[in-house]
């Protein structure tokens, strides 16, 4: 066998793209010439790494995900702590550092009113679509508009890639609260919810038949169940 | 999304590390998850938290705003490893020795996950932050992205020529010219890079 033809079987194999045929080539090969094995063990190694960087210089590239809002006091703090503040900034804080000592009182006032009132953590809500090229039926469009008018005021995240789709899935915000994830794959023709709260995580896979809607009150029905506990 | 300007950074502007949490919060958050996930993913967003502070702290040590994302994936990684190595030795016994002669099987069932150890990890930070610089800017698409295509995402040859629009017989080339391209940069993988 050729160098080449080892190589590219190497990396198929490697890849897990290799036929049936294709790997029994590649153990006949390493059965036969004894060096061959080394070489795949090398092959191997440099596909590692070769992930291992891609990966990486792929998460660069990422602007997937968005940033916790709950954390931004905490980072802001870091900044102040270890660069300071620019000049007019500081002169802006010092002026005011002034007007707090006002209103101070009043300020206490009004937090311990807030927390006599406080609602309990608000439930949040979390839509996205798997919007693939010419995946979708009748125009992503109207898809996310349906999505949209079935949980007015939240914003329906778009995916191209089911990977990116798959690690949106993943992310749960840090809260007490319910929160609830529905996701709709037109390629898959099923709306997905998943909802988790302290800790215990419930899904539900509803089918699209023919009317999105249909399926999208079914979702709503099973969330409102799933609240009412 | 705006590229945050370095020189607000470098001084501490609140604005400017406001939208730079935001531009830099993927990348952070995407590296430790791919360490993490595995073995440990309740703390991926800790660390990432945590990378974003010691990115921080070194920013004044920065000439560039397009050394930010290869700085901070590269604290990134080596939190998430360092993190594992520490979990996992509190898990075996701080101070108990272990047989040189272990078998894969012995210490598989010593729960050792040594599938996140790598010649990357033993990098200094600066030479991984030049190494990812110097593959971002090799690895220009389409170059970059049917390597990717073929080792992160294992699609097929008739896949990946789809997806890019080239020629079947061309995903070979590419995969090849990649690979030599990551060679040069990084070594072979297998030793000391």
């Amino acid at each position: 066998m050729n160098d080449e033809r080892f190589f590219d079987l190497a990396m198929k194999a490697i890849v897990h793209q290799a036929s049936s045929a294709e790997c029994v080539e590649l153990e006949a090969a390493m059965a036969s010439e004894p060096s061959r094995k080394i070489e795949w063990q090398n092959l191997q190694a440099q596909a590692r790494l070769t992930k291992e960087v891609l990966a990486l210089t792929s998460a660069v590239k990422s602007t997937q995900g968005e940033f916790p809002a709950y954390a931004r006091e905490r980072l802001q703090t870091k900044v102040r702590q270890t660069l300071g503040r620019p000049q007019a900034q500081e002169k802006k804080a010092s002026f005011g550092w002034r007007w707090f000592l006002v209103l101070a009182p009043a300020t206490a006032v009004l937090v311990l009113l807030l927390l006599i009132t406080a609602k309990p953590h608000q439930p949040i809500i979390e839509i996205a679509m798997l919007d693939g090229v010419g995946l979708t039926r009748g125009g992503g469009t109207n898809d996310v508009t349906l999505l949209e008018q079935q949980w007015k005021g939240v914003k329906v995240q778009t995916f191209a890639r089911s990977d990116e789709l798959a690690s949106w899935e993943q992310r749960w915000p840090s809260t007490k609260a319910l929160v609830t994830k529905v996701i709709y794959d037109p390629a898959a023709a099923e709306i997905r919810v998943l909802l988790r709260s302290e800790g215990k995580l419930s899904v539900k896979a509803i089918p699209v038949d023919r009317d999105l809607s249909v399926a999208l009150r079914q979702a709503e029905a099973f969330i409102k169940a799933q609240t009412a506990r | 999304m705006n590229v945050p300007d370095l020189k607000s950074l470098q001084c501490g502007d609140a604005d400017a590390w406001d939208a730079a949490f935001h531009w830099l919060w993927p990348v952070a958050f995407e590296v430790v998850r791919n360490k993490l996930s595995p073995f440990l993913p309740a703390d991926i967003e800790d660390v990432a938290f945590e990378a974003l502070e010691e990115l921080i702290e070194k920013v004044r040590e920065v000439n560039r705003t397009e050394e930010l994302k290869p700085l901070l994936a590269s604290i990134s990684h080596h939190r998430a490893v360092d993190l594992l190595r520490e979990r996992f030795s509190q898990k075996r016994g701080e101070g108990r020795t272990e047989s040189l002669d272990a078998t894969p099987e012995e210490q598989a069932d010593d729960c050792e996950p040594v599938a996140w150890e790598s010649p990357l990890n033993s990098l200094e930070q600066k030479e991984l932050v030049e190494g990812l610089r110097t593959t971002l800017a090799t690895l220009k698409p389409p170059l970059g992205d049917v390597l990717e295509d073929f080792f992160l995402h294992e699609m097929s040859y008739e896949e990946i020529a789809q997806r890019h629009g080239i020629a079947v017989g061309s995903v070979g080339v590419y995969r090849n010219r990649g690979l030599e391209a990551m060679r040069s940069i990084w070594g072979s993988g297998s030793g000391k890079l």
